[in-house]
């Protein structure tokens, strides 16, 4: 199956003023992201995630290397490609005196959009996104949620095969995130479009990335599935025994699945491969040497920890 | 279906340009107050001075000119500029939209308000200071606007190229153009009255020989054999060049992360 990003080799530099030095933001980037994907692109401030998706995205020429979005070249078909994409970025910004219709409206143009075709898919998504009480309500006038919802209609209205989301939670409040994140993943469901989402927000990325790659220094330095990359990585989850009295004889290390253990009075600590698997043996063990526990406490691996362990 | 597409691509442009000037209370002032005073002013100091007919004419043909460019370049040396203000370029170059629809979107309601500003200060000329706006007949008043819109598609063109390299800051060159524009090219004077070095670059300007043929309706002899040929030829020359500039400019743009800047 053609992924829908195929990128390999990408650099890009700016230079700082008209003859100072070049600051290289990508080196030799490779990506691939399959159809029907949400893939997200982890990284600290100025790690390149937004200098990446600007190009996939057709709005930042490459200094090296080649990308193919949805099969099309993002220099040479960047017109053909730019009808089948679209783009959502964090802190929404429109034209402040046009009314959430108009804003609707003038993007649906772009894309040659008209008449009650147009009508139609703009009453559709101030449906979708809860945006028709607001429809009369100028950009300046909207609260900083609605104008991120905005943006994510504005996102859907060419019907995009592929959709790229820099940051679309940053700035909101928990409960907005949360909104516009249930809408990213029913989006994804609803209708197989394939996203690409930068975040540095791990958890968000957790909650939605089938896939993640961390950029660091502009470079990409792991990519894969979340449980995949744990394992490249030695990472496991976390269990913890807590024991009535004494921890039970038990040689820890020799128990299916430890990958390491430690032992703090009443309380062992110990790393596995795959909690889910790998529980029922070690509880069995346990009740084996007649030890009573007080406490079982599963914490599976989280993004947090991949990412601490890439980035340093 | 193609070229319904592409109409609605342009139609994006037109319309905001419209809803940005409908909206904006200062828009409508621009399009009005400063052509009143225009008009006015320079009506009134040729009344003051006792000037013969033709010579007032001569001068009141600067002042509608100069508005009417004014005006008119506007729309399109803000068709970015509203981007750039409300941090919107990248979503609007996400779209598969080409320079032309920005440019003939904008160009053409910067065309109409420029001609509201044309018949309005036409209309007041006429009405308080006489001036008789028929005399050219209908096909010299046409030429005459037709080189008037072109100048300002120039110098909106080139504002735009400017907007794509530097930003906000442009927003001055917007004006500064047309105003170094006008003063070479005789808006209330002949260019003969320039230092010599002047009236060479003043024969580089169209709108020079688009003033130069309108006013000899008047009584005012050419200054060039041919002006209509000679402003139009500059100004198609000059139409391609402002063209390949921005094109350039915003090739330039998707290079150096321009659009990206601006947006942020």
């Amino acid at each position: 199956m053609q992924p829908a990003i195929f990128a390999q080799g990408i650099g890009k530099g700016f230079r700082t003023g008209l003859w100072g030095p070049v600051k290289q933001v990508l080196r030799q980037v490779d990506l691939t992201v399959a159809p029907g994907a949400i893939f997200g692109v982890l990284g600290p401030n100025g790690a390149g995630k937004t200098t990446l998706i600007s190009i996939l995205a057709t709005l930042l020429l490459p200094d090296t290397g080649r990308a193919e979005v949805l099969g099309l070249d993002v220099v040479r078909q960047a017109a053909a490609l730019k009808a089948r994409i679209n783009l959502a970025a964090s802190g929404a910004h429109f034209l402040w005196c046009m009314t959430v219709t108009d804003s609707l409206r003038f993007y649906g143009r772009l894309y040659g959009l008209g008449g009650r075709a147009l009508t139609d898919k703009v009453e559709k998504l101030l449906d979708l996104f809860g945006l028709a009480e607001h429809r009369t309500v100028t950009f300046e006038r909207l609260s900083t949620g609605l104008k991120q919802r905005l943006a994510l209609a504005k996102a859907l209205i060419n019907d995009p095969e592929l959709l790229f989301l820099d940051e679309p939670t940053s700035g909101l409040d928990q409960e907005m995130a949360h909104l516009i994140r249930q809408e990213i993943v029913r989006l994804n469901r609803e209708t197989g479009v394939t996203m690409l989402l930068t975040t540095h927000n791990l958890r968000e990325a957790e909650m939605l990335c089938t896939e993640v790659a961390f950029l660091k220094g502009g470079q990409l330095i792991s990519e894969g599935r979340i449980p995949d990359l744990q394992r490249r990585l030695g990472l496991g989850d976390h269990l913890s025994l807590v024991f009535q009295d004494s921890p039970a004889p038990l040689d820890y290390d020799r128990l299916p699945g430890v990958l390491r253990h430690t032992v703090q009075e009443s309380r062992v600590d110990l790393v596995l491969d795959r909690v889910d698997e790998r529980l029922p043996a070690i509880l069995e063990a346990v009740y084996v040497t007649g030890t009573k526990l007080a406490k079982v406490v599963v914490k599976p691996v989280d993004l947090e920890e991949i990412y601490h362990e890439i980035t340093h | 279906m193609k070229l319904r597409t592409n109409l609605n691509k342009i139609w994006a442009f037109s319309t905001r340009s419209a809803l940005v000037n409908r909206r904006n209370v200062f828009a409508i002032f621009e399009m009005v107050f400063w052509p009143l005073i225009g008009v006015f002013s320079v009506g009134l100091l040729t009344r003051f001075l006792s000037l013969e007919g033709e010579t007032v004419a001569f001068i009141l043909i600067g002042a509608v000119s100069m508005n009417t460019i004014q005006i008119a370049q506007l729309d399109l040396s803000y068709a970015l500029l509203y981007s750039v203000w409300s941090k919107s370029l990248k979503h609007e170059f996400i779209a598969p939209v080409r320079l032309s629809h920005i440019l003939v979107g904008s160009g053409l309601v910067g065309l109409v308000r420029g001609l509201v500003v044309f018949v309005l200060m036409g209309g007041l000329s006429v009405y308080f200071f006489d001036m008789d706006l028929g005399r050219p007949g209908l096909a010299g008043l046409s030429l005459f606007l037709l080189g008037l819109f072109l100048n300002a598609a120039i110098i909106g063109a080139l504002v735009l190229a400017l907007v794509l390299r530097f930003g906000q800051r442009a927003e001055v060159a917007a004006w500064a153009f047309s105003y170094l524009m006008l003063l070479l090219c005789g808006l209330y004077y002949p260019v003969s009255v320039l230092p010599r070095g002047a009236q060479f670059l003043a024969q580089l300007i169209p709108l020079t020989y688009f003033l130069d043929y309108f006013r000899h309706f008047y009584g005012f002899p050419l200054a060039s054999m041919h002006p209509l040929l000679y402003g139009f030829s500059q100004t198609v020359v000059y139409l391609f060049i402002s063209y390949g500039l921005v094109c350039l400019t915003l090739k330039s743009a998707y290079r150096r992360g321009t659009l990206l800047r601006l947006s942020d």
